[in-house]
């Protein structure tokens, strides 16, 4: 009797936890899976840059053309900040030949090029908008596998990076639970498991041409 | 009469929205635990599992015949087929040289660069093998295509399978999430809770889909 009322309150428990934490990441699970349809297919034309501006009398931090990695990164922040651009710095390239430093900055809704004439003091920023697809987009590779000790230079990356990694710890969550909750309808064990089998096959087979 | 056989097919369309939400969920479920793991993986590049080791194998040479076709890609494919290299060609940064063909092939598995002195007839090859776990990682963003490079584009069978798998589970993700959204809102007891978390999670995401387009950088 115990037991029963046991497993009932379990059930109910998951039922609902099911329920709230799949409406709260749902908004994520939407953002993920639409930006899949234009991470496959859109084609978009980054060359094309929305406006162009050139800053003068740029103040450029003692040490930044010989500063590696985050250091960089820091130096970079500073001369960023005077041209009026927010994101994630990608990376510090430094053309000793040419004096200059190329800074490029990303964020949802925009890519920038931060392009320093450190002789000259001065920066020409071109910036690109990108639309919302792409903006999601670029969510859904944010913080990316490419540069680790950069990434999450931009407050708002990091943030990102724990709801990034919330989503999949949720998603893993709630198909776990939907697991349980589906084996619970005895009436529905069978199609069930013939969807299982049927979508194991589809992914080894899959698997087995990329991966063996 | 009317009313009564609108509830009918009311009725039907409730049972089989709940029945698509865990047939899709139970199809799909590997694909899920993959993207998922992956996803977390390709964001956590320094975790052990996370590496990619890059070591290529003695490279080698093979003579081949002057590789036929109109484009770069058919000469590229042709040279892949005498070789018995499979994958998706990707060309270098750098343009091609004259009287050279020079390219790479990629699938998760194994990346090929195929190095071609057109007039020797010789083909320099080298290739990288990874573990089952590598190329498990790779597959999450394995499409033969990069939105920002026009010029890429899927030119073996394998990717295009794969990219159908990746889009068909995107929309299945899609109709379950659109679904449980009925699913909840046909609870009246669930309502407001369920309004809560759902408001909680629109604005965590809103605020990095469109809030920090104008609102956090002015």
């Amino acid at each position: 009797m115990a037991k029963a009322s046991t497993e009932k309150a379990f059930y109910r428990w998951t039922r609902d936890l099911h329920l709230y934490l799949g409406l709260f990441v749902s908004p994520f699970v939407i953002a993920f899976a639409a930006s899949v349809f234009f991470l496959n297919h859109a084609r978009v034309d980054v060359g094309a840059s929305t406006s162009t501006a050139t800053f003068r009398d740029v103040t450029i931090p003692p040490g930044i053309e010989t500063a590696r990695g985050r250091e960089a990164v820091d130096l970079a922040r500073t001369i960023v900040n005077q041209v009026g651009v927010t994101g994630e710095i990608g990376f510090v390239r430094v053309i000793r030949k040419e004096q200059r430093l190329v800074i490029p900055v990303s964020r949802p809704g925009l890519e920038a090029i931060v392009d320093v004439d450190v002789s000259m003091r001065t920066a020409a920023v071109s910036r690109r908008l990108t639309g919302l697809l792409e903006s999601v987009s670029y969510l859904h590779k944010t913080p990316g596998p490419h540069n680790a000790d950069l990434r999450g230079n931009w407050l708002w990356t990091r943030v990102w990076r724990w709801l990034a990694d919330g989503t999949v710890y949720l998603v893993l969550f709630i198909s776990a639970t939907g697991l349980y909750l589906w084996l619970a309808i005895k009436a529905e064990r069978r199609i069930g498991f013939a969807l299982l089998a049927a979508g194991a096959v589809s992914f080894v087979g899959l698997l087995y041409g990329l991966a063996f | 009469m009317a009313s009564r056989s609108n509830r009918g097919i009311g009725a039907v369309l409730e049972t089989w929205n709940r029945k698509l939400h865990y047939y899709l969920g139970l199809y799909f479920l590997l694909f899920i635990w993959l993207f998922s793991l992956t996803g977390l993986l390709l964001n956590h590049p320094r975790w052990a599992l996370s590496r990619i080791p890059n070591e290529p194998n003695p490279p080698y040479e093979r003579t081949i015949e002057l590789p036929s076709g109109a484009t770069d890609v058919a000469r590229a494919t042709d040279v892949a087929r005498q070789l018995g290299v499979s994958g998706e060609i990707d060309w270098p940064q750098t343009t091609q040289t004259l009287g050279r063909l020079d390219f790479n092939m990629t699938y998760p598995k194994r990346a090929t660069q195929i190095r071609v002195d057109l007039a020797r007839k010789r083909a320099t090859v080298q290739q990288v093998d990874r573990s089952f776990w590598s190329a498990f990682r790779i597959s999450h963003t394995f499409s033969g295509s990069r939105y920002n490079n026009p010029g890429m584009t899927r030119d073996w069978w394998l990717t295009s399978v794969w990219v159908v798998a990746m889009d068909a589970l995107a929309a299945g993700l899609l109709v379950m999430v659109f679904g449980s959204y009925y699913m909840w809102y046909r609870l009246k007891p669930k309502r407001t809770l369920g309004w809560i978390a759902l408001t909680a999670g629109c604005v965590a995401c809103g605020l990095f889909v469109f809030g920090l387009h104008s609102v956090i950088s002015g």
